[in-house]
């Protein structure tokens, strides 16, 4: 019988320390798995950033030279004063800047109301607007084209800014409707009783407090469309070239300028890096309550 | 300064078939500078009609007048009340001294009245060194009070209040409590709150609403709400803890036994085979059986609450409770004998809840 008690602690102890084993090996493998996925994620950059800054004599060798005082400045001071880089990068700025300013400022209006107002056919809207994104981009290419020519838009930047707005908007007020959701709607009726009028509560109460959101979706349809290629490079030839067209211009039939490649795809990929960074609790949040609150 | 009418107002949600009747032909007076209290269970439809008195929501029949105008079709900031939210409704983004002022410049008001006005609602509340503060970097009191300083700065004919202590604790509210009967002495202004606390309603009120299921059970003083209410629902939702009503049968002419049991009272002047009994725990009294006496019951549960003990009996066939001054030596299982000398009859009729008169009991 005492035997029995004293061996009770010990059973105990043994299940203990074989528990904490098995979940320190499970904290271990997760931690390995992490860092795999990130070296996969992030070498590419990594190596592209490299590129950039070495010459690439010291990198296209079995044995590629990584000294510091090899670092060269050249490639970016090149691209960023040749007229060629130049343009295409400013047209992905205007092109991102307004399509992000016209889907904010049409996409908080409209999120606004499906928020706030209940009306027959709200939710098959916003289903409706999920559904577009579901649509491949491919599959719309060539009408576009048709269309955009037809207009006289092909080639031109408001005819990109057009093309992105309709694909980005549906997002953006997916996104905006859960934010504008979440605001109690006692504030809202604080505000009328202190005279506010609708548009006087939308600018002055809701969209101030919805500013993280506001925030964050910006940023996401800057991102989706200064980054985007395929269709900039269906719907440009010369004129209104962006940045993502222009970089993988620099793959030619016989050649490549590795070192211009990789300067460019750096040039591109630092804004929507840093935004990112920026961002990304602000997106995380948004995506979530998004998908939640619909 | 100024009354509040209500004639015949209804309230339906949905259309046609689907619609749902939440407020019942209401029609009262709020008397110029009162202090209304609208008191119910949740549900009762008493937020409802304070949102429809401050136009937050349509009414859909019936009308509303303050001063004598009506006020049913006018935009809520145009009928000059000032409303207190349950959750305060502070703006977050702005500070004290621009929450407090922001109805003010929505009206236009100049400058400097306006932070006179700021000014002038913060050293009421003594909430002056929080002027510069975001609401979330203030205790719950305190945002309270903010929300109380924004509706004073607007100067309204009218205040609403729709539940503003039940957010704060305990401690905080009874002490707010009294510091809002005091705002509501010094200003005058007729205000109209709502709360589903009876001694919220008992304590600050002139007169009191009293709503259930969308309808007015009784309007009248606190005196008339708790000493002769005017349906069982009244007199069972006012008054802690709660009057004992139970059914009640003739056994001979004005008497009746109470629940089927042994205990009986004598209720002159009404005349009905069946009606429904109602007894303030306070008013009865209970003391130990003694030699040769019988028990109308015996004590099933005591709680002692310190200056009190509400001792709850078993009278065969119901419970009932009585109240009784300070600690009690009466312990579970005691027969004891019940007495209601003195007390107060409130007699209900047992279909409608009415209360029975003399003059109206068959």
């Amino acid at each position: 019988m005492s035997a029995t008690t004293a061996d009770r602690p010990a059973a105990g102890g043994r299940r203990r320390s074989s528990r904490a084993r098995r979940r320190l090996l499970g904290t271990i493998g997760h931690r390995v798995l992490v860092a795999l996925l990130l070296v996969y994620l992030l070498a590419p950059f990594v190596w592209m950033t490299v590129y950039s800054l070495y010459p690439a004599t010291a990198l296209q060798t079995l044995t590629p030279d990584l000294d510091p005082r090899q670092i060269r400045l050249d490639a970016y001071l090149g691209m960023l004063s040749d007229p060629s880089f130049l343009v295409p990068m400013a047209n992905s700025a205007i092109v991102g800047i307004s399509t992000t300013i016209v889907c904010m400022v049409l996409g908080s209006a409209c999120a606004y109301v499906i928020a706030r107002y209940r009306f027959r056919g709200r939710q098959t809207l916003l289903l409706g607007m999920l559904t577009v994104q579901a649509v491949p981009v491919i599959v719309l290419a060539v009408p576009l084209f048709i269309l955009l020519r037809a207009f006289g838009q092909y080639d031109t930047l408001l005819g990109l800014v057009i093309t992105y707005t309709a694909f980005i908007l549906p997002l953006v007020v997916w996104m905006l409707v859960g934010f504008f959701e979440e605001l109690p709607p006692s504030l809202e009726r604080a505000a009328i009783i202190d005279g506010c009028n609708r548009l006087q509560i939308m600018t002055r109460i809701a969209v101030p407090l919805a500013a993280p959101g506001l925030a964050a979706t910006a940023i996401l349809a800057f991102i989706t469309s200064w980054s985007d290629f395929f269709l900039a490079k269906v719907l440009t030839i010369s004129n209104a070239t962006t940045l993502p067209v222009r970089t993988a211009a620099f793959q030619g039939l016989f050649a490549m300028d590795y070192t211009a490649a990789a300067t460019a795809g750096v040039i591109t990929a630092v804004p929507v890096l840093v935004l990112a960074l920026v961002a990304q609790k602000w997106i995380i949040r948004g995506l979530v309550e998004g998908a939640v609150k619909g | 300064m100024a009354d509040i009418e209500l004639v015949g107002v209804q309230k339906d949600y949905g259309r046609g078939r689907k619609a749902v009747r939440a407020v019942h032909d209401l029609s009262y007076t709020i008397a110029d500078g009162d202090f209304v209290s609208l008191l119910g269970p949740s549900g009762c439809g008493k937020s409802t009609t304070l949102n429809m008195i401050a136009g937050l929501e349509d009414i859909t029949g019936g009308e509303i007048l303050i001063d004598g105008r009506r006020v049913d079709d006018l935009d809520p900031d145009k009928r000059d009340l000032a409303f207190v939210f349950q959750d305060y409704a502070l703006y977050p983004h702005m500070d004290v001294r621009d929450n407090i002022g922001f109805g003010l410049r929505m009206r236009k008001v100049d400058k400097a009245e306006t932070e006179r006005r700021v000014v002038d609602a913060a050293r009421r509340l003594d909430i002056e060194h929080v002027l510069g503060n975001r609401p979330r970097n203030l205790s719950g009191g305190q945002r309270q009070r903010v929300a109380l300083a924004r509706a004073i700065a607007r100067r309204p004919k009218v205040f609403l209040f729709d539940e503003p202590l039940s957010n704060l604790d305990a401690l905080l509210r009874d002490q707010t409590r009294s510091e809002l009967k005091l705002l509501h002495a010094e200003l005058g202004a007729t205000s109209v709150y709502v709360t589903h606390d009876q001694e919220e309603a008992m304590t600050l009120s002139d007169r009191i609403v009293v709503m259930s299921r969308g309808r007015l059970e009784q309007y009248g003083s606190p005196y008339d709400i708790y000493h002769r209410p005017a349906t069982e629902f009244v007199a069972s939702f006012v008054g802690k803890p709660r009057m004992n009503l139970l059914p009640a049968t003739r056994v001979e002419c004005g008497r009746y036994a109470v629940g089927g049991s042994s205990f009986t009272v004598d209720v002159p002047g009404v005349d009905a085979e069946r009606i429904r009994l109602g007894l303030r725990p306070e008013e009865c009294s209970v003391q130990p059986v003694g030699e040769g006496e019988h028990a109308s019951g015996v004590v099933k549960v005591v709680e002692p609450l310190g200056n009190a003990s509400d001792v709850t009996l078993d009278l065969g066939s119901c419970l009932f409770v009585v109240r009784i001054p300070g600690f009690t030596g009466l312990t579970v299982g005691d027969p004891v004998l019940l007495s209601a000398q003195g007390a107060t009859l409130h007699c209900f009729d047992p279909d409608g809840g009415a209360r029975l008169t003399a003059a109206d009991a068959r």
